[in-house]
């Protein structure tokens, strides 16, 4: 019997494999996301000037826009989505390569076979990869936060978040 | 009955078919000749709603529509299976989709041709590929069988050997309607025969008819193309005459 998930990627694809380059894909873009803890720490270390043996905060530090310290953060997730255009496409070619499986596809009683098969996984992986991006946004804003001292975080970090949205 | 009512197909300024009209009735194998650009796959296409035409088929007077394109199916030598998917994997996404799916026939033909079952098919030979192709139409649980050059690249052997099975396996509710440049190999296996000629019905003949007649299937569609024997002993004398006079 057919795999019920198999059913949801180009006949002869692997649904196991195309999760693997998804997964991959994330993984780096996850790591890549790091970066911003990076820029955090170096930020946040800026605001402390060193007095003897002890840092203390500087009396007018003010620490960089959230938007700043994010940079390019969630690029990575970006990429991942935005790979779904070439994804979908070699779903498509797949039907005209090797053999013309097209005919087959474009034969059957079911006229959304076809697509549904070339567009769900990429779709999909697009959705998460757009969702994990929201979601480690919110985490990162949060700790952003948290860690910057009271009294150095710039006025408007919310607007200037939702300024990222273009809202 | 499929009945095709004036097609015409054009691929820009070419036209492909030009009003061809024709019925199938239910049990009938028909052979469709012609040419290489006669036409035969484009028709082929129509019927399959693969191309758009001008025109009209009908599927037992009714437009062919989504519930009645289980009821064709087609064999061609560009082969319509996945490649990376097995012949098991094959027989899954039929079954799936062709409820008529006949597995105790596709079991039956995969071992008669000794195909393995559990390969993908781009690691099958060029006369596997076209068995199997040829299985998955026969499987399929169609009443009208298209076939476009099923058996280019197959030995004499085995397509002999197919057409032993074919005839021994049609019901007949089955219809076979095959392209093929094969004449003589097929003169036996058809009932009657359709020549297209440049996109036109050149002729369509029983092979009862030829029987009668004392015609064989070669001489009808020759005589039809009102084919030149001596053309090429023509062209030859003509080349050597050219090359003489230099």
């Amino acid at each position: 019997m057919m795999d019920k998930w198999s059913r949801y990627v180009p006949p002869g694809f692997g649904l196991k494999r195309e999760l693997k380059f998804f997964t991959a894909g994330a993984t780096c873009a996850f790591v890549w996301s790091l970066a911003f803890f990076f820029r955090l720490y170096q930020a946040r270390k800026g605001l402390y000037i060193l007095e003897g043996a002890e840092w203390i905060l500087s009396p007018e530090a003010q620490m960089p826009d959230f938007v700043e310290i994010l940079d390019s953060s969630l690029a990575g997730f970006g990429v991942v989505a935005a790979s779904a255009v070439p994804w979908i496409l070699l779903h498509y070619l797949y039907h005209w390569q090797g053999s013309r499986s097209i005919y087959l596809m474009r034969r059957l009683p079911d006229s959304w076979e076809l697509h549904r098969r070339c567009l769900t996984v990429p779709l999909a992986a697009m959705a998460v990869s757009l969702a994990a991006a929201a979601i480690l946004l919110l985490i990162y804003f949060g700790i952003y936060l948290t860690a910057v001292p009271k009294g150095c975080l710039a006025p408007g970090q919310w607007q200037k978040l939702w300024r990222i949205f273009g809202m | 009955m499929l009945q095709i009512s004036h097609v015409s197909k054009r691929y820009g300024e070419k036209e492909a078919l030009r009003d061809v009209s024709l019925q199938l009735s239910q049990g009938e194998i028909v052979g469709l000749f012609g040419e290489n650009g006669a036409g035969k796959t484009t028709l082929m296409k129509c019927i399959l709603g693969l191309l758009a035409y001008r025109g009209q088929i009908l599927l037992d007077g009714r437009p062919i529509v989504k519930k009645s394109k289980a009821r064709l199916a087609f064999a061609t030598a560009e082969h319509s299976f996945f490649p990376n998917l097995t012949p098991e994997g094959h027989r899954d996404f039929y079954s799936w989709h062709f409820p008529e799916f006949r597995e105790k026939r596709f079991r039956g033909l995969m071992e008669f041709f000794e195909l393995p079952i559990h390969k993908p098919l781009r690691s099958f030979s060029a006369g596997q590929k076209n068995q199997f192709e040829v299985i998955l139409a026969l499987c399929q649980g169609a009443d009208y069988i298209l076939m476009d050059e099923p058996f280019a690249g197959n030995d004499v052997f085995n397509r002999e050997d197919f057409y032993k099975v074919l005839l021994g396996i049609l019901e007949p509710s089955e219809t076979i309607l095959l392209s093929t440049h094969l004449i003589r190999e097929v003169s036996g296996f058809i009932g009657r025969a359709v020549l297209l000629h440049r996109g036109e019905i050149a002729g369509d003949v029983s092979m009862a008819q030829l029987e009668d007649s004392g015609q064989s299937l070669l001489d009808f569609i020759k005589c039809t193309y009102r084919y030149e024997a001596d053309r090429v002993s023509k062209a030859l004398g003509e080349l050597a005459g050219e090359e003489d006079g230099e």
